[in-house]
């Protein structure tokens, strides 16, 4: 799992972590089912607290993104993968529009005149 | 390469001549004794100690019966694996190599153990020299080595060049590190039954059910696969910009760290555990494999020209990631 971090975000850090792990399953990196690595070796690769991580996943269970068991650790929700990627796009879009001056209505109208 | 002179693909390991080569070993395995069961001591001989004759027995049904599921195991697993060997020449070499071989092995102690009895009035006098073990050792090599080589068929196409991992850019500002794991279900499995084994051993050990000496027999074996299992069963590999760092077992513990500054390229290489040679450290350190589980493989280019390959999913996002940062590293 590829996970990128902008280091002059301003956002908090889990939000981050939860974006980052969002666009790798987005990416296709993981299919549903697969597991993730342990939240410890995300957080030291991260060089981050485990906490903040455990934080980001848990924000992506309640999302629909994530599954937690146990015993078999994270793993991808069985009908992520296209959610995922249209969700991670659209607020990718929205980072867009908000970034050349539109706002979400903006954006909403915009979907609503195509055809 | 051109179609018109396409090497006929002899090579390819195919079900259905695993089933018939599979079949008839076990026929002599079994026929063996059938036929000469006759001049044979029942019990029959089955284990010498060094030198000093035999010391274990087995009914010669049992004996039979024995050898013939031994080799069921080990040919029904390598035809599990024709699929997944046919598209490679390294791994349809070692197919080839560990059917030969332990076709062999399964023949020629069959063989020995057969001659050593026969004739013999009773289990106890049947004598097995030394050379003959020896011999049936080198014969198997000898086999796996030659089949090897014999039957595994032409280069792979394109050139054999390792592909190469798609870019990636890393903007300044951003930091990017990869996690991946990788894990097998058997080996886990294993390591469990080991664990919950010695366990109930010596609970039972402890509550003097089973004698001193059962105990003692069976809980090295145990111990080994259990410690052998945790180190192996699973590992997670993380790439930061300090480099690669490797963590086997459960714990991620001991940790095995190779720096960027040691490291040429890299890439991903599909490797099975029949070319590796097994599951665990494969191989010689220069071109070792760290092998869970067959399929996709991240492998390591040194600066010093050997090099170390790592079953580990997504290994591909691995390898890009760690060749931008060799590509910034060498830039800044």
């Amino acid at each position: 799992m590829l996970l990128t971090l902008d280091l002059n975000d301003a956002r908090p850090l889990h939000e981050q972590v939860a974006a980052a792990v969002r666009r790798a399953i987005g990416e296709g990196s993981y299919a549903a089912g697969d597991r993730l690595p342990p939240a410890r070796e995300l957080a030291q690769a991260l060089g981050i607290n485990t906490n903040t991580v455990l934080r980001a996943l848990r924000d992506l269970r309640d999302e629909g993104l994530l599954e937690f068991r146990r015993g078999r650790g994270v793993s991808v929700a069985g009908a992520a993968g296209g959610r995922a990627l249209l969700v991670q796009r659209t607020r990718e879009l929205l980072e867009d529009a908000q970034r050349h001056g539109y706002r979400r209505e903006d954006l909403i109208t915009i979907l609503k005149e195509l055809p | 390469m051109n179609p018109g002179t396409t090497t006929p693909t002899l090579a390819t390991p195919s079900r259905r001549t695993a089933a018939l080569w599979g079949l008839t070993v076990s026929v002599a395995l079994a026929g063996g004794p059938l036929v000469l069961r006759g001049r044979l001591p029942d019990p029959i001989a089955v284990h010498w100690g060094l030198g000093l004759g035999p010391d274990r027995s087995m009914p010669l049904a049992a004996s039979a019966t024995t050898d013939v599921a031994l080799w069921t195991a080990v040919w029904v697993t390598l035809l599990v694996m024709v699929p997944a060997v046919s598209g490679r020449r390294r791994a349809r070499a070692g197919w080839w190599g560990a059917l030969a071989g332990s076709s062999a092995l399964f023949l020629g102690m069959g063989a020995t153990t057969l001659l050593a009895n026969l004739d013999a009035p009773s289990w106890t006098e049947a004598r097995l020299p030394g050379w003959q073990a020896a011999a049936v050792l080198a014969a198997a090599v000898a086999a796996a080595l030659l089949a090897a080589r014999l039957r595994r068929g032409a280069t792979d196409g394109s050139g054999g060049e390792a592909p190469v991992p798609p870019e990636l850019r890393l903007r300044p500002g951003q930091r990017a590190v990869w996690v991946g794991r990788a894990g097998n279900r058997w080996l886990s499995g294993m390591t469990v039954a080991a664990g919950a084994g010695l366990c109930l051993l010596l609970l039972m050990w402890g509550l003097g059910l089973v004698r001193d000496e059962t105990a003692a027999d069976a809980s090295p074996g145990l111990a080994i696969v259990l410690v052998a299992g945790l180190f192996t069963s699973s590992l997670t590999a993380r790439v930061t910009e300090d480099g690669l760092a490797i963590g086997f077992g459960p714990f991620g513990w001991p940790v095995r760290r190779i720096p960027l500054e040691r490291v040429q390229h890299a890439w991903t290489e599909t490797r099975s555990p029949v070319e590796v040679g097994g599951w665990g450290f494969r191989g010689l350190p220069g071109d070792a494999t760290i092998m869970l589980r067959g399929g996709e493989c991240l492998v390591i280019g040194y600066r010093s020209g050997g090099r170390l390959a790592i079953s580990v999913d997504d290994a591909e996002r691995a390898a890009s990631l760690i060749n931008a940062l060799l590509a910034t590293r060498v830039s800044a």
